[in-house]
């Protein structure tokens, strides 16, 4: 009698996931649905992005003069710039526009581009670095940037630089975003030139606007109908935050997402071989290093550096924790870039490192702390170096913990090892990879140059210092590329405290019905191609 | 009629509230800031220069004290102002609005199932006490509260979602009914209705009742045990035999007797269990990619998101302590000798 009373409301909650029915399932032809994690999303102001998140996004929603070819990574392509010419002195860049509306009907006139770059440089957020790396400031940005039409835009370099590099940076989604000023500036507040409107709404020209931001939760854009491109198949684009790897795996599996962003290696191990799912593997920006600090002083004798480069595993890391995050490569120079000689071939060789120890009178080796973030890949990544550096008598204590803890610590000098990942390689020019990396102007503690991971491991060479100026500013395409072959066997040479063992790729899963979906290696992958084939 | 004695003892108890708020906020602030998340390096990003990274310390005002942002941070809520969110940008109070449907839905169905579940097992467990419908129910229940959510989260995806295609995935609904409805009171299950849009009513339906029904599973494991050890408390009474030896049947002894001494014991239980949902739905709100509140207050802890923090800790304060109270009250309606 009892079980019977009991029985009742049980069976009403069975009836009620019954009443649910059946999920439906497959995304609609004109939609694409992507998973990915907007963890790292704060704003959607292209002055003040960080991350490859929102680059992805905003490429969608953003036109730059140029833009990036995704599959040349040293070419640039015609974007709202049909054309442009570099004076004969170097030292200007004239881009001619076409004609474009905003997705709000405002025509595209060269006061918005010139707006948008002095914007940039006022604001001083995460994007200005890529142009003050190169000289511009935003005392100096009313003449560096001047429109003497409507049609034309003329960019003054305030140094010396190879004129490429800054076409190139103005490719890069963020400091090369061009916005719509007369909607951005009715929508001010308090003087703060949109940012806090711009961090939910948009003001761009390319193939999609922002429809809706929920923070954590989506990203909505519809077609833009003033495009003046081709038309899009798509009428909107779905950014769901998934965080959960395994999640997006199923979800992609049920057909209820196109494209899925982040997913764990494991995942997509397993997806590799399923039917109806292709994976594309693309090389991405930065490496995964191991660092020293030459605080340290037993860090300062090239001998100990030298050895810990014989201590790598290249191989073993590689084949046996990286599949779908890196791919190896010695050189600090991005795959495909400009000037990049072949890998030295270094290779895990612990008699020599014992060897280079020895004589630069470490003979018993000695007790080094190794940080790394505590997830994936790096704690995986820590283990097996703490492995590899034991053979050749270095031995490691781990210290894991998070960005904060980590890179904090090297950013405050204050570490002994360090395996990471950085390095540049969003402009794709050697240039970038080698200021993140390699360049340090001034060594002193109150420089405070943390944007450097030269300064962050207290190494500067001078020889190398100027061979960067020189590789950034020379215009003669056989001299520069000599210039950076120098770089680079110099670096054999001296052995800067930062070793890279492999470089970040960016792994996507997709629909194998999806035709025309290209991922970028600058992040800026274009969507408006995109079609289903169903 | 209010004796003085009633006064000072509401007065009492309404400056216990103040103080543990008070408490509380402080306790959450030093938490905030001793922790190791930098949300100025969260803004400005890896790359930044250090000149950038000066420049957004001191438009958040960490240059100043610690004690005087917190006071600063405490005049701001007195005069209802609970600042911006680093993460969104908007006030914090925009963004709880928006996230604490979510949660309430899910929590609100997990509840119910919980309870119903929970309550009815626990009865019948002590009813049969030791006999194999006891056994059963207490493996049962003992799994719900021992399997991590996380974990029973995937595998029921697995099953439901992904083999059988029962239920939808992540999220409200299917993505493609994003923006069909408009958000009024931001309850997916209401906005739809009102809206008419049975399609995607269905659908939020079909979303929510997955992860609504582990919740409610793993509450109910609580909720079964102490019902059964309460249950067992008055059957072992004697007003019990009485009531059988009256020849009433068992199940009005057990209904109609036993079961309405335990309602009391049982709306603390329910309540303080609904608490935890409200605010302890995280794991579940990850794995089904669930825009809520727990998602909301770790996200923002992690980068130091410290308005947005503190606010959700003062509500989740806040609830805890109206749970408390309601429960006060209904001890007052349901137990003659409190009043």
């Amino acid at each position: 009698m009892i079980m019977h009373a009991c029985v009742r409301p049980l069976a009403a909650a069975s009836l009620l996931a019954l009443a649910a029915g059946p999920a439906l399932a497959k995304t609609p032809d004109d939609q694409l649905v992507i998973g990915f994690s907007m963890t790292n999303i704060l704003t959607l102001d292209p002055a003040a992005i960080t991350g490859k998140e929102t680059v992805q996004v905003l490429a969608n929603v953003y036109d730059g003069l140029v833009q990036l070819d995704p599959v040349n990574r040293s070419e640039v392509q015609p974007d709202l710039a049909e054309s442009w010419d570099v004076a004969e002195d170097g030292m200007s860049i004239t881009f001619h526009l076409r004609e474009a509306e905003f997705a709000s009907g405002n025509p595209v006139r060269a006061e918005d581009v010139v707006w948008s770059f002095r914007r940039l440089m006022e604001l001083n957020l995460a994007q200005a670095s890529f142009l003050k790396t190169y000289g511009f400031t935003a005392e100096a940005a009313e003449t560096a940037f001047t429109a003497p039409d409507d049609r034309t835009v003329v960019v003054t370099l305030p140094q010396k630089v190879n004129p490429q590099l800054i076409i190139s940076t103005l490719g890069i989604v963020g400091p090369g975003s061009i916005l719509d000023s007369k909607l951005v500036m009715e929508n001010e507040r308090d003087g703060d030139m949109g940012t806090a409107w711009l961090s939910q709404n948009s003001a761009g020209s390319a193939a999609f606007a922002l429809q809706q931001w929920k923070s954590n939760n989506l990203v909505l854009l519809t077609r833009n109908d003033n495009f003046w491109g081709e038309e899009p198949a798509m009428r909107r684009i779905i950014w769901r935050h998934v965080p959960e790897s395994q999640s997006q795996r199923l979800q992609l599996e049920r057909q209820d997402l196109d494209i899925a962003f982040q997913l764990a290696p494991a995942d997509l191990n397993a997806l590799q071989n399923k039917d109806g799912i292709e994976i594309q593997t693309t090389p991405s920006a930065g490496f995964y290093y191991l660092a020293m600090s030459m605080a340290d002083e037993r860090f300062q004798n090239p001998k100990v550096r030298e050895a810990m480069r014989y201590l790598i595993d290249y191989k073993g890391l590689n084949d046996a924790i990286l599949p779908f995050f890196g791919k190896m490569h010695q050189r600090p120079i991005s795959g495909g870039f400009f000037g990049l000689l072949d890998d030295p071939g270094y290779t895990f060789d612990p008699e020599r490192a014992k060897q280079l120890l020895a004589e630069g009178g470490f003979p018993n080796g000695m007790d080094v702390t190794l940080r790394a973030l505590s997830d994936d890949p790096f704690l995986n990544l820590a283990t097996a170096l703490q492995g590899s550096l034991a053979q050749g008598g270095v031995r490691a204590e781990v210290i894991t913990g998070s960005g904060d803890q980590i890179y904090g610590a090297m950013r405050e000098r204050n570490f002994e090892m360090i395996v990471g990942r950085g390095g540049g390689g969003q402009l794709p020019d050697p240039d970038s990879n080698m200021r993140a990396l390699i360049y340090n102007p001034d060594n002193s503690d109150e420089a405070r140059l943390t944007n450097f991971q030269g300064w962050r491991t207290s190494f500067m060479d001078e020889e190398l210092n100027n061979l960067i100026d020189a590789g950034a500013s020379e215009a003669d395409l056989e001299t520069r590329r000599q210039i950076y072959a120098d770089i680079q066997n110099r670096i054999d040479e001296v052995v800067p405290p930062l070793i890279p063992f492999s470089e970040v790729v960016t792994s996507a899963a997709y629909r194998a019905d999806l035709e025309g979906f290209v991922v970028n290696p600058s992040w800026s992958t274009d969507l408006s191609t995109v079609t289903k084939n169903r | 009629m209010l004796t003085r004695s009633r006064t000072r003892g509401l007065l009492r108890q309404a400056g216990t509230i103040a103080v543990t708020l008070l408490g509380l906020l402080v306790l959450t602030f030093a938490i905030g800031r001793l922790m190791p998340a930098d949300p100025v390096r969260a803004i400005v990003g890896e790359e930044a220069t250090q000149d950038t990274y000066m420049q957004v310390y001191q438009e958040l005002g960490l240059d100043r004290p610690l004690p005087m942002q917190f006071l600063m941070y405490l005049r701001d809520v007195l005069t209802g102002d609970f600042g911006t969110s680093i993460r969104t940008g908007q006030p914090v109070l925009n963004d709880i609005l928006t996230v604490m449907p979510a949660t309430l839905e899910l929590a609100t169905l997990a509840i119910l199932i919980g309870a119903t579940l929970g309550i009815t097992l626990g009865v019948i467990a002590a009813v049969k006490k030791d006999r194999w419908q006891d056994q059963v129910i207490r493996v049962f229940s003992l799994m719900g509260h021992s399997m991590p959510i996380f974990w029973t989260g995937m595998i029921a995806l697995l099953i439901f979602y992904a083999a059988l295609g029962w239920v939808g995935g992540g999220g409200r609904m299917e993505d493609y009914f994003i923006g069909l409805v408009p958000e009024v009171t931001n309850f997916i299950l209401i906005d739809a209705a009102l809206a008419g849009e049975w399609e995607v009513f269905w659908s939020a339906l079909n979303h929510l009742i997955l992860p609504a029904s582990l919740l409610g599973y793993s509450s109910s494991a609580y909720i079964t045990r102490m019902t059964r050890s309460f249950m067992l408390d008055q059957i072992n009474q004697e007003y019990i035999t009485t009531a059988r030896v009256k020849g009433l049947s068992v199940r009005q002894t057990i209904w109609r007797h036993a079961f309405l001494n335990i309602r009391v014991q049982l709306v603390t239980i329910v309540a303080l269990a609904y608490g935890a949902l409200l605010e302890g739905a995280v794991l579940i709100e990850t794995v089904f990619s669930w825009p809520g509140f727990g998602q909301y207050l770790t996200s923002n802890l992690m980068i130091g998101d410290m308005n947005a923090v503190m606010t959700c800790v003062l509500l989740v304060g806040v609830i805890f302590i109206a749970l408390n109270l309601l429960s006060d009250v209904l001890y007052r309606v349901f137990d003659p000798r409190t009043r």
